[in-house]
Parts: C-alpha cells; sequence; structure tokens
C-alpha cells in the first residue's frame, strides 16, 4: 500500500516537472534572447542570458514598428469602449433584469447573440459601410466597433450578476416614488460595481489583443492598434533580428500580463459568472 | 397614446379592471385611477425601451445588420455586377480543394483544441496542490494565457524558424532536423500551430479547473476513501462527475476560440505555405480581402458560423434550461 502511494506520488511529480518544463522553455528562450543586444545576437538562439540588452532591444522595436502611437491608441480603445460596452450593457441588464418589460427572452438573444457569431461574418460590411461613412481608418471606428464587440458578453456578465441581487431594496425605493433613472445610478450601479470591474479588465485584455478588426478596418501608422504594429515588426523578422522582435512582443504584452496578474481573481470570478 | 387605450398594459402586477362590457369598464368612477394606471405601466414600458436601446441599437447596427449583410451576400456570385448565385458560393465547399483543405485543417483544430488544452488543464489542476513548488509549475502553464495570438505567434515563430531553438536543441541531441522545416509540410505544420495554440490556452483550463475542484465537498472524497477506493477510483467517480459542469464551459470556450483562432496562425504562416495551414477563419479573410472572392468569403463565414453555432449549443443548452426565463 505505502509503496504503491510512493511510485505514485514519483510518477505525478515527474509529469508536472515534464510538463512545466514544456511550457516554461518557450517563456525561457523568450525572456533570454529578448535581453541579449541585438548586435550580439549570432545568428542562433541563447539559452543562457549573456549581457542585458531588453530596453535598449524595446527601445530599437519601439521605433521601426512605432510602438508608441500604436500602444496609445490600443489604450484609447481598450479603456473607452470598454468603459461604453459596459454602460451600455450595465443599463440593458438593469431593465432586462429589474424592469417591467415584456419579451426578456428576445430581449436577451437580441443582445446576446452578438457574442456568438465569429468575427468574420462582421468583416465585409463594416469595412464597406466605414469605408463609405468616413470611419474607415478613423480612431472612432474602432472604438465603436470595439465597444459593439463587447456589449453581447459584458451583457451576459451584467445581467447573470444582476439576478443575484437582492430584489427587495429596488422594490421598496420603488413604492418610495424613486424614477427609474434614479434607481438605477444610486443602488443599481453601486451593487453592480465588482461586476463591472471583472467585465471591465476582461474587455480591455480582448480589445488590447485585439488583431482582426486592427488590420481590416485600420491603415495609417497613427490609428492601427498595437498587434497590428507587432504584426507588421514580425514581418521583418530577418532584418531587425530576433532579440528586437521579441523585446517589441514582450514590451506590447507587459500591459494584459500585468493587469492578469494583478486582477486574476476577477479573471476568475468573471469567468465564474458565465457558468 | 392609443396603444395605452386599446391594449392592456403588462405593468408589475396591477390589476386591469377590464369590466365584461367596455361600455361599463369605462364608467365614471373607476376611469380616472383606470387612465392612471395605464399611464403609468406605459411610462415604465417606455423607459425601460429607453434602458434597452443603446445595447440593443449598437448591437443591432453593427453587429447583427453586419451579419445579415454577410449571409445576403453569401448569395451572389462575383462577377462584376453580383448576381443572385443561388448555392453557388456554398458548394465551393466540394469543389475547392483549397476550401476542403480549409475544412480539414478546421476539423483537426477542433479535435485538437478540445482534447489538448481540456485534458491537459484537468490533469495540472488535479495534479498540483498547495506546495510552493507545484504552484510555481502551475504558474509556468497558466502565464502565456495572458499573451495575445499575436505574441504567441511571435514567441513560435523564433521556436519553429529553421535557425530557430527547435532545430536546435534537435541537433543538440544527436538527431537531424526535419529538412522540410516545421511548418512547411502538410499536415504536419497544422499540428504544430495547435499544438502552439495548446501552449497559450491550456492556462484558462487551468483556472477553470482549479475553480471547480474548490467546489468539491471535501465529505465526498473522505466517504470515498474510508470506503477503500483507490486514488483513481476516487478520482473516477467522485471527483469527474462533480467536475461535469466545469468541464462543459472548458470544453465549449476552446472550442469557441479554436475555431475563431485567426491572429496565430495569420501571423505565423498567412495561411501558407500554398494555403496549407489556413482554417475557416483565415480562408475567410484570405478570399474576401485578398483574392476579392466576396460571396465564397460570405458563405465561408456563414459556414463558421454555423460550426460555431453548433460547438456552442454545448453550453448554450444549459444557459437557456437554467435561465431561459
Amino acid at each position: 500500500m505505502q509503496r504503491t502511494r510512493g511510485s505514485g506520488r514519483i510518477l505525478r511529480n515527474t509529469t508536472l516537472i515534464l510538463l512545466a518544463l514544456l511550457w516554461a522553455v518557450p517563456t525561457w528562450l523568450v525572456l533570454v534572447n529578448a535581453s541579449v543586444p541585438a548586435g550580439d545576437y549570432s545568428g542562433s538562439p541563447h539559452w543562457w542570458p549573456q549581457g542585458f540588452g531588453l530596453f535598449d532591444n524595446m527601445a530599437q522595436a519601439w521605433d521601426r514598428a512605432r510602438l508608441g502611437p500604436a500602444m496609445g491608441n490600443s489604450l484609447l480603445y481598450a479603456v473607452t469602449s470598454s468603459l461604453l460596452a459596459i454602460l451600455l450593457a450595465v443599463m440593458a441588464a438593469f431593465a432586462a433584469v429589474v424592469m417591467p418589460v415584456r419579451r426578456r427572452t428576445l430581449w436577451f438573444w437580441l443582445i446576446y447573440s452578438g457574442a456568438l457569431l465569429p468575427l468574420q461574418v462582421f468583416l465585409r460590411p463594416l469595412f464597406l459601410s466605414y469605408a463609405n461613412l468616413d470611419l474607415y481608418d478613423m480612431q472612432l471606428g474602432l472604438v465603436l466597433v470595439y465597444a459593439a464587440i463587447a456589449v453581447p458578453f459584458a451583457f451576459f456578465i451584467m445581467r447573470n450578476y444582476a439576478m443575484t441581487l437582492p430584489r427587495e431594496v429596488i422594490e421598496a425605493a420603488r413604492i418610495d416614488g424613486a424614477s427609474w433613472w434614479r434607481l438605477f445610478w444610486q443602488i443599481h450601479v453601486p451593487l453592480s460595481k465588482s461586476a463591472m470591474v471583472a467585465a471591465f479588465v476582461f474587455q480591455f485584455v480582448a480589445v488590447w489583443n485585439d488583431m482582426l478588426f486592427g488590420i481590416t478596418l485600420s491603415a495609417s501608422r497613427n490609428i492601427r492598434p498595437v498587434m497590428a504594429a507587432l504584426a507588421e515588426l514580425q514581418g521583418v523578422y530577418t532584418s531587425v533580428g530576433p532579440p528586437v522582435v521579441l523585446g517589441g512582443a514582450i514590451l506590447v504584452s507587459l500591459p494584459t500580463v500585468v493587469l492578469f496578474f494583478c486582477a486574476q481573481r476577477f479573471f476568475v470570478n468573471s469567468l465564474k459568472l458565465t457558468r | 397614446m392609443s396603444t395605452s387605450t386599446t391594449r392592456p398594459a403588462s405593468g408589475a402586477g396591477r390589476q386591469e379592471p377590464d369590466g365584461p362590457t367596455p361600455t361599463e369598464s369605462r364608467a365614471r368612477p373607476s376611469a380616472p385611477r383606470d387612465v392612471a394606471a395605464r399611464r403609468a405601466a406605459l411610462r415604465d414600458r417606455l423607459a425601460s425601451g429607453g434602458f434597452l436601446a443603446p445595447a440593443v441599437l449598437l448591437v443591432g447596427a453593427l453587429l447583427l445588420a453586419p451579419f445579415a449583410a454577410t449571409l445576403w451576400r453569401s448569395f451572389s456570385d462575383d462577377h462584376r455586377n453580383p448576381g443572385f448565385a443561388g448555392l453557388d458560393n456554398y458548394t465551393l465547399f466540394f469543389t475547392n480543394e483549397n476550401l476542403v483543405r480549409s475544412v480539414e485543417n478546421t476539423l483537426m483544430w477542433v479535435a485538437g483544441t478540445v482534447i489538448l488544452p481540456c485534458a491537459l488543464g484537468l490533469a495540472i489542476a488535479c495534479m498540483t496542490d498547495a506546495t510552493r513548488w507545484s504552484r510555481f509549475a502551475r504558474l509556468c502553464v497558466v502565464a502565456p494565457y495572458a499573451l495575445s495570438g499575436a505574441a504567441v505567434a511571435v514567441v513560435w515563430n523564433f521556436v519553429l524558424s529553421s535557425d530557430g531553438a527547435l532545430n536546435q536543441l534537435v541537433a543538440a541531441l544527436g538527431f537531424d532536423p526535419p529538412s522540410q522545416g516545421w511548418l512547411l509540410e502538410w499536415p504536419g505544420n497544422t499540428v504544430v500551430l495547435i499544438l502552439a495554440n495548446t501552449w497559450q490556452a491550456t492556462g484558462v483550463a487551468v483556472i477553470l479547473f482549479l475553480v471547480g475542484l474548490q467546489g468539491i465537498a471535501p465529505e465526498t472524497l473522505e466517504a470515498a476513501s474510508l470506503d477503500g477506493a483507490s486514488p483513481w477510483q476516487r478520482f473516477r467517480h467522485v471527483v469527474l462527475p462533480q467536475l461535469r459542469p466545469v468541464s462543459i464551459i472548458v470544453i465549449g470556450m476552446s472550442l469557441a476560440n479554436g475555431l475563431k483562432s485567426f491572429d496565430l496562425i495569420w501571423v505565423l504562416t498567412r495561411g501558407g505555405p500554398g494555403r496549407s495551414t489556413e482554417t475557416l477563419a483565415v480562408s475567410m479573410y484570405q478570399e474576401t480581402f485578398l483574392l476579392q472572392h466576396e460571396g465564397a468569403g460570405a458563405a465561408i463565414a456563414v459556414v463558421l458560423t454555423l460550426i460555431v453555432l453548433a460547438a456552442s449549443w454545448l453550453y448554450l443548452r444549459r444557459q437557456l434550461d437554467a435561465k431561459g426565463d
């Protein structure tokens, strides 16, 4: 009995170590080679640190691929479109759960259906109408499309959260004659704050990491989001050298990685809410 | 105003004094209260409409209307003045070898994204415990989840390129690196792409399974060990059934993400060489924006939608059952 237990533990630990190595090796190689000064890169990957040029490499990537404006754009898109989407979603969830609405199921599916469709079905018509409406290659156009993409899932989170909130407070305030507008801002929004933060983190990461809309609905370097710029940097891989490209990849990933590890609790909560 | 007098308002449980005959119900004494109640109900409905409208309008204008346009476009041909083409664009799935390859690749992605991240995520979530080194092992697996598809492509390009790390490792171990490279020969290149996707996607499965494991009552495990169940039996008959709800979410999520994955393939191979690594998501972009076959691209988008919807049905059904309302 004792022996089988011991051998089971050894088996388990070896598997775990092997899996962890499999995952850690690419990460390690990226960190090491992004730190090799670009001039010292010998043509084949380094397995151990040699010199420290991470910041120089990042600075080169920043200049070569104009990562600076792209990161500024993505920050703008991610913050404004997430805020807009969450405001609209929490309003719709308030109406769908708290207010007397007929055909709740219809409204739910009308908004939520957007989350089920693959992005590819929107691309061509959006591209055409953006070209007609002078929204193509405009910051406003990207903010609108990112907000529209974010609304359905944010609505789903906010609605599921709203259904767990106690109804008595709202009903009491309603009997006291408070308007829906006041109920929404003074009771519903404060109560929903934690789910709103979770949805914000979730949508911020989704917008920051998007590339498809970036390459479809924008072209110029001062409009496009950051992942489109990274794709371009990858396209000149051989001329700038791996350390610079990897440094650029680390640079553009920093915001989401930091957010992810700071807000892991929110991630888990927002994922749990999707049940 | 006409709706409030012709239709009974469905306010929150308000009693509508509808008399047996219309003339009676309009009797003098009850009329003002009746009208006031109807007005209040109408106001509530208008207010709720106002709260719903912004979200509905944005989703309708930027998502549902384009979807309808794509659906419509998929039935037109790609001539200079597109005419009605019936199902011609859809028959391309049987005649065009690029699309056949794309469907094959998509099916490989479906299989790969359901089996690998879910099985590995479950294994890692179950094998790690609270000890420090196993928490570190878990962190190694979870960390890539924070990267974008484009960043993952950059990482794997570095590993897989001909003077990359993998070939170096293979050579150091005394083998010959494959002369074809890792991303040139089908079906190996699609398998490699799926593995790169697994590297990124397993993290979220680990997190979700950990959440699920925390929800398992320790008494059930204790009871099973008192009954003399082996660790495997405990896992198989106590843990696994209780993980069912979370497993459905994990499978549904990785399926949807796998079907939609575009960035990784696009940055790493552009669907090539010779369109051999395209999935439907990439083929749609290729046909629509690079080859100017908008009808074919629209048909691919519609087929992709059908596959995604069929895959989502798995956990949508639960949503309908539980909160269909």
